[in-house]
C-alpha cells in the first residue's frame, strides 16, 4: 500500500516538476513583445456578460418566487429568462469551452477535467500542458535553462473575443474558465479556472500544527500538514514553494518563518524574509508577498493568506495555497501582460488561482464552514471591487465578468439544504443552511451594480454554465467494468488496492474509465495495448451504453445513469477522434465516485458520499441546465451555451463563422 | 532627490578639489594612459609588455592612494546626509485604513512578563491587538491601525515611566518619517537622528514603527532611494567636474 502511494506521489512530483520547470524557463525567455490592446472601435451596442458559475434554475426559480432576488426579477421581466442547455458532460471546463468557442467538445477538445494519455492510460490534466526548457546547461549542481519553457492551453478552436478582435471590437474577458494560459490576443483577458498556484497545483494549502492531523494531497491539489513544536512560545517552520529548476533534481524551495506567541494573550507575531505581522487567534492576515529564491539572480514571488486558527492549547496555523503574484507574475496570467500588473497596482494582491476558495481545506476540516466562508467572502469582495472598476472603464465592445462563489459554495453546502444527503447535519444546517440563498442574493447585488453602472444601450446577459444537484451516492465505474468482464486485472490482484490501473491486464481489457464522466474503449491502433478491433467498437459501445443505463441503485431503486452518450453521436468537429467513447450522464443525486476517476476499483459498486463536497453537476445535462437572463428577448426556446456565443457575435453584426455551431440566441 | 543629489555632487567636488592632490592625480592618470598605449603598441615585445603592466599597476595603486584622503574626508558629510535622507525617503507614513507594527525593544535583563506596560494612543490610531511579548528577543509588539489624522505622539508606559513616539501619518510621500527612536548613544543617535533619544537609564532600548518601505520612481523604474541617490550624485558629479575643473 505504502509502495503504491509512493509511486503515485512520484508521478505527481514528476508532473509538478514539469509544470514548474517552466516557471524559471519563462523567466529566462525573452519578454513577450508588447501587445497592443485591440482596437477601440466605438460599438453601437455594448454587451455585458456576467458569468455566474453553477447558477441553478431550480434554486433561482425558488428564490425568485420568494421575491429574494429583485434585480434578477427585473432583468427577467425586461427580456429573457430561460434554462440554458449545458455541455455533455456539464462540467465547467467543458461548458465554458463550449461558450468560448461556440461549439461542442468535438470542436474545442476539452472533454472532461481529466483526460488520459492513450500511451500510458494515465490521467492528465485536460486544460493545459507544461513543457520544461528543451536545452539545459549543467554546471555541477546547477542547471541553467538555455531556452524558455512552454505552457500550452490545450483548448482548441478560436475564442469569441479573438473573433471580435478580427472586427476591431474591444473586449475585456475577466477570469473566464478554460483559458489558461490566456490565448494570444490583443484583447484584455485574465485567466480563470485552470490557473494553477505557484507550485503548479490547483491549490495546495499548508497547515502547521502540533496536533495529530492528516489531510489528503489529491491529484493536483489538497494540502500538507507540517508537524511543528511550540518551544519557548516560538514555532519555526517553512513554507514550501515551487521546485527549483536551476538545481539538479529540481528540489522544492522553502521559505523559513517564525511564529512568536505571547505567553498569555491569544496573539502571535509571524516573521519571514522582510515581513512581520501580528495575528490574533481566528484572524486572517490579508495578502502577504513571499519570495522563493532559485539562485541569487532568479526568484519568483507569490502571495498567500495566513489564518491563525488556534494558539493554545494546540497550535494551528493555516497558510493558503501560494497564488501567483499578479504584480509580478511568474506564469502567464493575462493579455496584455501588464493587465495583471495594472490590476495589482490598483487593488493590491488578489486571488489568481483558478478555483480561489480552498474547498480542500474545508473538506479536510482544516477550515470549518465559517472560516471557509470568510475566505470565500474575500474572493467575493475582490470580485465586486474589480467589477466596479471594469464597469467604470466599459465604454464599448464586450465585458465578460466571472463569479466563482456560486459554484464553490454549492459544491460545499448542498449537504445542508438536502435532508437526504449522507452528510446532512441538522446543527450545521441551522447555522449554514442559508449560505446558498445568501450567495444567490450576493449575485443579485452584483447584477444590481452592473444594472446601475451601464447605459441603456448595453445588452446585459447573465448566464451560468450548468446547474447543480445533490451528490449523495458515488458510482464506481471501473468496479462495474471489472465485475462485468470489460476490465481485467492480472491474476492474484486485490482490486481495492489498485490505483492508476497498475494491475490491469491490457491485453484482455476492453474498456476503462478515466475522468469524471468519461469511458474509453481499449481500442487497437489508438491505445498503446489496444485489443478492441475498430469494427467491434460500435456494437461494444451500444452494449455498454445499454447496460450502464440499466443499472439501478439497490438502496433507492433509482437509475444511476440516465443516459450514456456515444460521443460519435453527440460531438462533431476536428477533435472528435480525441474524445472519450462514452460520456456518462448520471441521474440526479448520483455522480462518479471519488476513487474511480483515477483508475481505482473500490469494493462497493455504489457508495454513500459522506463528504462535505456534496453538490455537483455530473448528471445528464438536461437535468441541470444553466440559466440565461438578458434584457433582450431570446429567439430560441431552448438555447444552448454555444447559442449565446453566436448571439453575442450577431449583436455586433458579425457573420457567424462556420466553426461556430451555435445559432444566435438574440 | 535631484536637488539633494546636485548639492551633494557640488559638495563632493568641492571637498575632492580641496583635499586631493589635483596635480598628482593628473600626472598619474597620464601615466596610466601612457602605459595602456605602450601595451597596445608593443604587443610583440614581451619585456616591454611586462614593464608596462608593472607601471600600470603601480600607477593605479598611486591613483587609489591619491583618492584615499578625499574619500576619508567625504565619508563624514556623506554619512550625515544619508542619515537625514533615510528619514525622508526610506519609509512612507501610514495612511488612513492601513495597519502597522509598533515594536518596543527592551534591555535583555528586563522581565517582560512582570513589566507594567501600557500603551496610550492619540485619536486617529487604534490598537488592534494585545501585546505580543517575545521574551528571548526582549521585544513587545502591537498592531495599530490608522483611522484618521493623529497630531499627538503615542505613549508607552513602562513601570510608570512615560516614553513618547512620534507617529507620522498621511498620504504625502515626501514627509520626514522617523521610524525609530533610540536610547542615548552617539552612534545610534547619528544613525537615527529623527527624534530626541530615549533617556540613558530607560529600560527601553528603542521604539520602532514597521512602516512600509518606499521606492523612488525614476523614468518609470523603481529604485531604492540609496541607489537613486548614488546614481544621481555620481552622474551629476561627472557632468560637473569639467566646468568646475576638478580632476577625478
Amino acid at each position: 500500500m505504502a509502495g503504491r502511494k509512493n509511486e503515485e506521489s512520484l508521478k505527481r512530483r514528476e508532473f509538478l516538476q514539469l509544470v514548474l520547470g517552466t516557471s524559471a524557463g519563462l523567466l529566462l525567455a525573452p519578454s513577450q513583445a508588447f501587445l497592443r490592446t485591440a482596437g477601440r472601435k466605438e460599438t453601437g451596442p455594448k454587451v455585458l456578460v456576467l458569468g455566474m458559475d453553477g447558477l441553478d434554475t431550480i434554486l433561482l426559480d425558488r428564490f425568485l418566487q420568494e421575491g429574494k432576488l429583485p434585480h434578477f426579477q427585473k432583468l427577467a421581466a425586461a427580456g429573457t429568462y430561460r434554462p440554458l442547455r449545458s455541455s455533455i458532460p456539464p462540467q465547467s471546463p467543458v461548458a465554458w469551452a463550449n461558450f468560448i468557442t461556440g461549439t461542442n467538445p468535438g470542436g474545442h477538445a476539452i472533454f472532461d477535467f481529466v483526460h488520459r494519455d492513450p500511451k500510458t492510460y494515465l490521467p492528465v490534466f485536460s486544460a493545459s500542458e507544461s513543457l520544461p526548457a528543451r536545452h539545459n546547461l549543467r554546471l555541477g549542481n546547477l542547471t541553467i535553462p538555455l531556452s524558455g519553457g512552454e505552457i500550452k492551453n490545450l483548448r482548441r478552436g478560436r475564442a469569441f473575443w479573438q473573433i471580435l478582435e478580427d472586427y476591431d471590437i474591444p473586449a475585456t474577458v475577466f477570469k473566464i474558465p478554460s483559458n489558461y494560459p490566456p490565448v494570444e490576443t490583443r484583447q484584455r483577458t485574465f485567466s480563470g479556472m485552470g490557473t494553477p498556484d505557484l507550485k503548479g497545483y490547483y491549490g495546495l494549502f499548508n497547515y502547521y500544527t502540533n496536533e495529530y492531523k492528516t489531510v489528503t494531497e489529491e491529484y493536483g491539489g489538497g494540502g500538507r500538514v507540517h508537524d511543528v513544536y511550540v518551544i519557548g512560545n516560538r514555532v519555526e517552520a517553512r513554507i514550501p514553494g515551487p521546485n527549483n529548476p536551476f538545481k539538479r533534481g529540481n528540489p522544492e524551495t522553502f521559505v523559513d518563518f517564525k511564529v512568536f506567541i505571547d505567553p498569555v494573550n491569544p496573539v502571535a507575531k509571524i516573521a519571514y524574509q522582510d515581513q512581520e505581522f501580528i495575528l490574533r487567534e481566528k484572524e486572517w492576515s490579508g495578502w502577504k508577498r513571499i519570495r522563493f529564491d532559485f539562485i541569487p539572480s532568479q526568484s519568483v514571488t507569490g502571495i498567500c493568506l495566513f489564518y491563525l486558527k488556534e494558539v493554545r492549547p494546540k497550535f494551528k496555523l493555516y497558510v493558503s495555497p501560494i497564488n501567483i503574484d499578479p504584480a509580478d507574475p511568474a506564469l502567464p496570467l493575462s493579455t496584455p501582460e501588464n493587465y495583471s500588473r495594472e490590476l495589482a497596482k490598483k487593488f493590491g494582491p488578489f486571488f489568481t488561482k483558478g478555483l480561489p476558495a480552498d474547498t480542500a481545506a474545508l473538506e479536510n476540516d482544516v477550515l470549518d464552514e465559517k472560516e471557509f466562508l470568510a475566505q470565500d467572502e474575500i474572493v467575493y469582495q475582490e470580485s465586486m471591487a474589480m467589477l466596479e472598476e471594469e464597469l467604470k472603464n466599459f465604454h464599448s465592445g464586450l465585458l465578460f465578468y466571472y463569479f466563482s462563489n456560486t459554484d464553490q459554495r454549492q459544491h460545499m453546502f448542498f449537504r445542508l439544504i438536502d435532508r437526504n444527503h449522507p452528510a446532512y447535519d441538522e446543527k450545521l444546517a441551522a447555522e449554514f443552511g442559508q449560505v446558498i440563498e445568501q450567495t444567490y442574493r450576493q449575485m443579485d447585488r452584483a447584477l444590481q451594480l452592473a444594472m446601475e453602472k451601464v447605459d441603456r444601450n448595453t445588452v446585459i446577459v447573465v448566464m451560468s454554465d450548468h446547474g447543480f444537484c445533490p451528490f449523495r451516492r458515488g458510482f464506481n465505474l471501473n468496479t462495474w467494468l471489472l465485475r462485468n468482464g470489460y476490465h481485467v486485472l492480472r491474476p492474484g490482484t486485490r482490486p481495492e488496492e489498485v490505483s492508476l490501473f497498475q494491475a490491469t491486464d491490457w491485453s484482455r481489457t476492453r474498456a476503462y474509465g478515466v475522468g469524471l464522466n468519461a469511458l474509453y474503449l481499449n481500442l487497437k491502433g489508438r491505445e498503446a495495448q489496444g485489443c478492441v478491433r475498430p469494427e467491434e467498437k460500435e456494437s461494444l459501445l451500444r452494449e455498454l451504453a445499454h447496460r450502464l443505463e440499466q443499472i439501478t441503485d439497490p438502496l433507492t431503486g433509482e437509475k444511476v445513469i440516465l443516459k450514456a452518450y456515444l460521443t460519435s453521436e453527440v460531438y462533431s468537429g476536428a477533435y472528435l477522434p480525441e474524445a472519450p467513447d462514452l460520456i456518462l450522464g448520471f441521474n440526479r443525486n448520483y455522480r462518479i465516485s471519488w476513487n474511480s476517476p483515477l483508475g481505482s476499483f473500490p469494493r462497493e459498486l455504489i457508495e454513500d458520499n459522506g463528504q462535505k463536497w456534496s453538490g455537483d453537476h455530473m448528471t445528464a445535462p438536461d437535468l441541470i441546465p444553466g440559466v440565461l437572463l438578458a434584457n433582450r428577448p431570446a429567439r430560441l426556446e431552448r438555447p444552448a451555451l454555444e447559442d449565446v456565443t453566436a448571439g453575442i457575435l450577431s449583436l455586433f453584426g458579425i457573420k457567424i463563422p462556420p466553426e461556430v455551431t451555435g445559432r444566435p440566441v438574440f | 532627490m535631484l536637488a539633494i543629489s546636485l548639492l551633494t555632487a557640488l559638495l563632493m567636488l568641492f571637498i575632492y578639489k580641496k583635499t586631493s592632490n589635483q596635480e598628482g592625480i593628473r600626472l598619474v592618470k597620464s601615466r596610466i594612459k601612457a602605459s595602456l598605449l605602450e601595451i597596445r603598441l608593443y604587443q610583440n615585445d614581451l619585456r616591454t609588455q611586462l614593464a608596462s603592466q608593472k607601471d600600470l599597476l603601480l600607477a593605479n595603486l598611486k591613483y587609489l592612494l591619491y583618492n584615499l584622503k578625499p574619500l576619508l574626508v567625504m565619508i563624514v558629510p556623506i554619512f550625515l546626509i544619508l542619515a537625514q535622507l533615510n528619514l525622508w525617503f526610506a519609509s512612507r507614513p501610514a495612511a488612513p485604513g492601513e495597519t502597522f507594527l509598533l515594536k518596543a525593544r527592551f534591555m535583555k535583563t528586563v522581565d517582560l512578563e512582570r513589566l507594567r506596560l501600557d500603551l496610550e494612543v492619540p485619536p486617529g490610531l487604534v490598537v488592534e491587538t494585545p501585546p505580543v511579548r517575545i521574551i528571548d528577543e526582549a521585544e513587545v509588539a502591537w498592531r495599530l491601525k490608522v483611522t484618521g489624522p493623529a497630531n499627538e505622539p503615542l505613549v508607552i508606559q513602562v513601570n510608570g515611566e512615560r516614553y513618547q513616539k512620534i507617529i507620522p501619518l498621511g498620504k504625502s510621500r515626501l514627509t520626514r518619517v522617523s521610524t525609530v527612536r533610540v536610547k542615548r548613544n552617539l552612534w545610534q543617535e547619528l544613525l537615527y537622528p529623527g527624534e530626541r533619544p530615549l533617556p540613558k537609564d530607560s529600560l527601553l532600548e528603542k521604539i520602532e514603527l514597521g512602516f512600509e518601505p518606499q521606492k523612488l520612481n525614476l523614468l518609470g523604474i523603481s529604485f531604492h532611494w540609496l541607489v537613486a541617490y548614488f546614481l544621481l550624485s555620481v552622474i551629476l558629479g561627472l557632468v560637473l567636474k569639467g566646468p568646475f575643473k576638478v580632476e577625478i
